[in-house]
């Protein structure tokens, strides 16, 4: 067995099935956790609260927009570029095609997987350097947080340096970090993009049934 | 009488080397027959056309138009001087000499290193900081040294990787390293201009030069000893402020020029910008590496203004008292009496 077939085939198997498992596990476990019952009368209501909660966070309130407009703008280019780079990178739709199923929209063109990739790069690299120089992030950020950070840049950066698709080596080792990478995720703050709307909407429906506005 | 002899002399062997040479160079018998070249030796070998002639025609309109070059060749146009021009260059000065000036940077600063030692704040570390460099400064620059960094090791290895890589590691590793360098360099090229423009606009000011550069200029930066003032930024630092704003445009042009050779006509502004990218890079790159060293391993306490925006109030006084005067209102060369001890 070649190291593409591995990376491509038992070891991918085996990416995958963790990565669905766990994040299934961390996602269900957070739910059967539940909510400390409330015994006060709700002023308002919690789902409506819920949902306020998740939209709202998506904006900066207004007085922090201008001191965080780095972190803002870092953080949205990044994870869109990202999920257009998942989602949309001809490879990509190559391979889901081939294995998991008949993806039903086109490829990006290549001048739009540059610009995904270089908005992707561009936040990945801000979100990171402003973890290391701002004090207070430097002082709340953990391993976990670096290794999450590093591993989704090897990550992209291995795919596009198989962008050409000429040689196969680059294209197993792209394969190798994504297979890492799966496997890290469930057991990682990575996983904040499958937690992110709970806690948001934890928060939003507290303040729901308090009546409070976001 | 002596004069007159000599004159007769040399007269006679004048004349008689003349009478040798002009026999020597005619042709031995029927060796070249001028009138039938056809049926007898090897006549009219050089042809009618002289050399310059012959190549004249070769190099026919010298083609420069992309489209035209790319379309296939054209009647009369078989070679173009200035690409051949640009492979000399290319290949017998810059690929030949690039690598050592960075080799050559690295080896200079290690003998610095050996000779002068860290750089240490003579009063000590005095444990109060005062602010240099606010976050976004801080992320601006951080931002582009990554994708300086990312940028320099992806065009070393696409410049030299035929002539360093190629023999230490081998075709196969050399091909898959310069496929996945170019990919890379082509990436994050573009972010390069994002960069520069972003750090331009946070570090202008401040950065323009003024007469206390020229008693830096004199004193070589304090390295051999004396005190040398500046403001926020010295000469060096404003030097490589500048160099960064002005070579980087150069290769922000030249890159886009590369990446998207479609937007010209003319081949030779692409020869030309490989040659001035190459160029530019290595001087970048190789004054870097002295910047790199000077931010870390050089000197005491410069690596905290960048990480965390602080500098001790000792360094300050040190490299910078103009600027440490301007923001604290107290005298850098005033011993108080907490530092006096009394």
């Amino acid at each position: 067995m070649s190291y593409i077939e591995f990376v491509e085939g038992p070891l991918f198997l085996i990416a995958a099935t963790i990565f669905v498992l766990g994040a299934l596990w961390r996602v269900i476990g957070i739910i059967r956790i539940g909510r400390k019952k409330d015994i006060s009368p709700p002023k308002g209501s919690e789902a409506i609260g819920f949902i306020r909660g998740n939209l709202r966070h998506f904006l900066p309130r207004g007085i922090f927009a201008r001191r965080t407009w780095v972190h803002i703008v870092g953080g949205y280019g990044f994870h869109l570029g990202l999920l257009a780079l998942i989602l949309f990178a001809a490879p990509h739709i190559v391979f889901i095609d081939a294995r998991l199923f008949a993806v039903p929209w086109p490829p990006l063109p290549r001048w739009g997987f540059i610009i995904a990739a270089d908005i992707a790069f561009a936040g990945l690299i801000v979100l990171w350097v402003r973890r290391i120089s701002d004090p207070v992030m430097r002082l709340i950020s953990d391993w976990d947080d670096h290794i999450g950070s590093w591993l989704t840049f090897l990550v992209m950066f291995t795919g596009c340096l198989a962008l050409q698709e000429s040689h196969v080596f680059l294209r197993a080792t792209h394969m190798l970090f994504v297979d890492i990478w799966l496997i890290y995720f469930p057991f990682s703050r990575l996983m904040h993009a499958f937690t992110f709307f709970l806690s948001r909407g934890n928060t939003g429906a507290t303040y729901g049934r308090k009546g409070m506005s976001l | 009488m002596q004069v007159a002899i000599s004159v007769v002399l040399v007269t006679i062997l004048l004349v008689l080397a003349g009478s040798v040479t002009a026999q020597s160079v005619r042709p031995p018998g029927d060796a070249v027959n001028l009138e039938d070249s056809t049926t007898l030796g090897p006549s009219n070998a050089l042809g009618n056309l002289s050399d310059s002639d012959i190549w004249r025609d070769f190099r026919g309109g010298d083609p420069v138009n992309i489209d035209d070059i790319i379309r296939g060749p054209i009647e009369g146009q078989m070679m173009t001087r200035s690409g051949q021009l640009w492979r000399e260059i290319r290949e017998d000065y810059i690929r030949k000499y690039a690598g050592w000036f960075p080799v050559g940077v690295i080896a200079i600063l290690a003998l610095f290193y050996l000779i002068r030692g860290k750089m240490r704040i003579k009063g000590g570390l005095s444990g109060k900081t005062i602010a240099r460099f606010n976050l976004n400064q801080r992320v601006a620059h951080w931002f582009m040294a990554s994708i300086f960094i990312l940028l320099a090791i992806s065009g070393l290895i696409i410049l030299l990787g035929r002539p360093v890589i190629l023999p230490l590691l081998g075709p196969q590793a050399n091909a898959i390293m310069t496929s996945a360098a170019m990919q890379g360099h082509n990436l994050f090229g573009p972010l390069f201009v994002v960069a520069l423009l972003w750090m331009f606009i946070k570090f202008i000011r401040g950065n323009f030069f003024q007469i206390v550069d020229f008693k830096w200029i004199f004193k070589l930066g304090g390295m051999f000893g004396g005190h040398v003032s500046s403001r926020q930024f010295n000469f060096g630092e404003k030097t490589w402020f500048w160099m960064v704003i002005l070579i980087g445009l150069v290769m922000s042009a030249t890159g886009i020029a590369l990446e998207f050779p479609w937007l010209f006509e003319d081949l030779r502004i692409l020869q030309a910008s490989t040659i001035l990218h190459a160029v530019g890079a290595i001087a970048l790159i190789s004054v870097s590496i002295g910047h790199i060293y000077i931010g870390t391993i050089g000197m005491e306490g410069s690596l905290d203004s960048m990480l965390k925006g602080e500098v001790d109030e000792n360094w300050a006084k040190e490299h910078h008292d103009l600027w440490y005067e301007e923001v604290t209102g107290k005298s850098a060369t005033e011993v108080t009496k907490e530092e006096s001890g009394s």
